[in-house]
């Protein structure tokens, strides 16, 4: 049994929606946080803060656990190649993601300290 | 009746939220379906059964056949997910997460009677429903699904499940959530005897069984007084499963897990108040055992409307019992203008949600061919499907067809269907259902 592109499509058009509210509060979010930012002189390169790098990698590292308990499951079911290719993917995209939040917003907060 | 379309103001939040999903996806469809040349005809086309058979059928023929009048015949209002129900049962899904309204997927230029059929007369070409009415018809789905026999058993009924510490996940969805609730409570007794069994016949979804024997371990694992729990399984066969890797890897799991495996033998009666049960062995004797919870699966045969028309194999292993059709081209063995998809028709595998999705194409271009006086070319290879459900939590994509001793036929180069894994499981409880409601709308 084979998928064409067109039939995984359809099956995402199906299997999104519920989610659809919880991404886009995440990309509202993520694009809300860095467009203040940069509108507050923001620039990702010229920025550096340690503590943002180091939550982002615990926040990482915490999905191995929160995501197969997340889908009724546990992380010592995690056995295959496949399965821990998917969970590290996972973990890696929620630190980026966490890391692009929190990156602007430090520099926010540093903004508002001094 | 067919489905209603709301103004595009009027549209619900459900409906938003799939518009959404799917523009994106819009472009790559109209490719898809443009591939597949629409044919004009004014042929009478009944479909029996709104279940996944039907209705993946109703949507094809509807986007295929120009002209066509398609008629479905389902009188159920809502479409039930029956492959979500052991989850259901486990305590994993909420019961509602299986159900929808046939009107999110019935199609446009459908006629949906809502009068049940009750007899087929295949010389004639003519359905008859309950009301005494009839429809004629050029060519005909069979797409019924299956009938529960219950009453093969003495003494038992579906009202009975969530009583007595009597399971059986097959009945309804109601039961299956009666059937949770009845694992809860002997789970909640702190030990005694669980048997699970299955019948002298072809059923649907036939892992269904030995995944509620694997998911009420894993719950009773999970109290951890697992040694206060007697497991015994039985079944009628020499093997646990169709499939035979898949087969003996289930019996060294139950051994190795210490679930007493009982072959050669079937439930024939049961005494609820007694909490009794009672296995006819392959030399006639019977036996009787106790139990404090019980998980009955029903033999299954087609619906007795089906059985009592011309349409039933004469002979064979499937006479008298399941529909009479070439199990490659799905066309009736003497009735070219009748097709059959689903449970309802005699093979030797292929009572699953995902052998339909392979079966829809092949009836779609077999009848197409038919109507175009062309022998059918389209052949259906077996495949099936069973997300074997290994503890909660874990499960192996079990994938195998007819040919080379029911060899495997794996969709995914990534998932070995020999290794249990996570990743198994996620397919199971999050992406095969919207498969499989993509499959109903004909899109995959």
């Amino acid at each position: 049994m084979s998928f064409t592109l067109s039939g995984i499509l359809a099956v995402l058009a199906n299997a999104l929606p519920p989610f659809l509210p919880l991404i886009l509060a995440m990309v509202a979010l993520l694009i809300t946080v860095q467009l203040i930012g940069h509108l507050r002189g923001y620039r990702l390169v010229n920025h550096h803060c340690q503590l943002t790098a180091i939550v982002s990698l615990l926040v990482g590292i915490s999905t191995l656990w929160w995501l197969p308990w997340l889908t009724h499951s546990r992380l010592a079911f995690v056995a295959t190649l496949t399965d821990w290719a998917a969970l590290i993917v996972a973990a890696l995209g929620v630190a980026i993601v966490t890391w692009l939040v929190l990156h602007p917003l430090s520099y926010l907060v540093r903004g508002q300290l001094r | 009746m067919t489905r209603q379309h709301s103004p595009a103001g009027q549209l619900d939040r459900r409906q938003l939220l799939k518009l959404g999903a799917g523009l994106g996806a819009a472009s790559f469809f109209s490719a898809a379906n443009l591939q597949a040349k629409t044919i004009a005809t004014r042929a009478r086309i009944v479909i029996l059964g709104g279940g996944a058979g039907g209705m993946a059928m109703a949507n094809r023929l509807s986007q295929r056949l120009d002209g066509a009048s398609i008629t479905i015949v389902e009188p159920r209002e809502r479409h039930h997910y029956q492959p979500g129900w052991t989850l259901v049962a486990s305590g994993v899904w909420n019961p509602e997460r299986t159900v929808r309204a046939n009107t999110d997927f019935l199609p446009r230029r459908v006629d949906w009677t809502r009068t049940p059929a009750v007899g087929i007369d295949a010389e004639q070409h003519r359905v008859t429903l309950a009301d005494a009415s009839t429809l004629d018809y050029d060519i005909l789905i069979v797409a019924t699904g299956l009938q529960l026999n219950y009453h093969l058993i003495d003494g038992m009924s579906p009202e009975l499940v969530g009583d007595h510490g009597i399971g059986s996940v097959y009945a309804s969805l109601e039961a299956a959530t009666r059937t949770r609730d009845a694992i809860d409570a002997w789970i909640a007794g702190g030990g005694g005897q669980g048997l699970f069994t299955t019948p002298p016949t072809a059923i649907k979804c036939a892992g269904a069984p030995i995944k509620m024997a694997f998911t009420t371990l894993s719950r009773i694992k999970a109290v951890e007084r697992r040694d206060a729990f007697a497991m015994d399984y039985f079944t009628p066969s020499d093997g646990m499963f169709s499939q035979p890797w898949i087969s003996d890897f289930l019996k060294q799991r139950f051994d190795r897990e210490g679930i007493t495996r009982h072959h050669g033998q079937h439930l024939s009666a049961i005494d609820p108040g007694a909490r009794q049960a009672e296995f006819t062995l392959r030399d006639g004797s019977t036996e009787v055992r106790d139990f404090d919870f019980i998980h009955v699966v029903p033999p299954m045969s087609a619906p007795d409307f089906v059985k009592a028309s011309d349409l039933i194999a004469k002979q064979g292993p499937f006479a008298g019992e399941w529909l009479d059709v070439d199990i490659h081209t799905l066309q009736h063995n003497r009735y070219p203008e009748v097709f059959g998809i689903g449970d309802v028709i005699g093979a030797p595998i292929n009572k699953t949600g995902a052998s339909v999705k392979a079966q829809a194409p092949v009836v779609e271009a077999n009848l197409v061919a038919h109507l175009q006086d062309q022998p059918p070319s389209a052949r259906h290879d077996g495949y099936t499907s069973c997300p074997l459900i290994t503890d909660i939590g874990k499960a192996m994509l079990v994938e195998f067809g007819y040919d080379n001793d029911l060899a495997f036929l794996p969709s995914f180069s990534f998932i070995d269907p020999k290794e249990e894994s996570w990743a198994a499981w996620v397919l199971k409880d999050y992406l095969l259902q919207p498969a499989y409601y993509a499959m109903l709308e004909g899109r995959i």
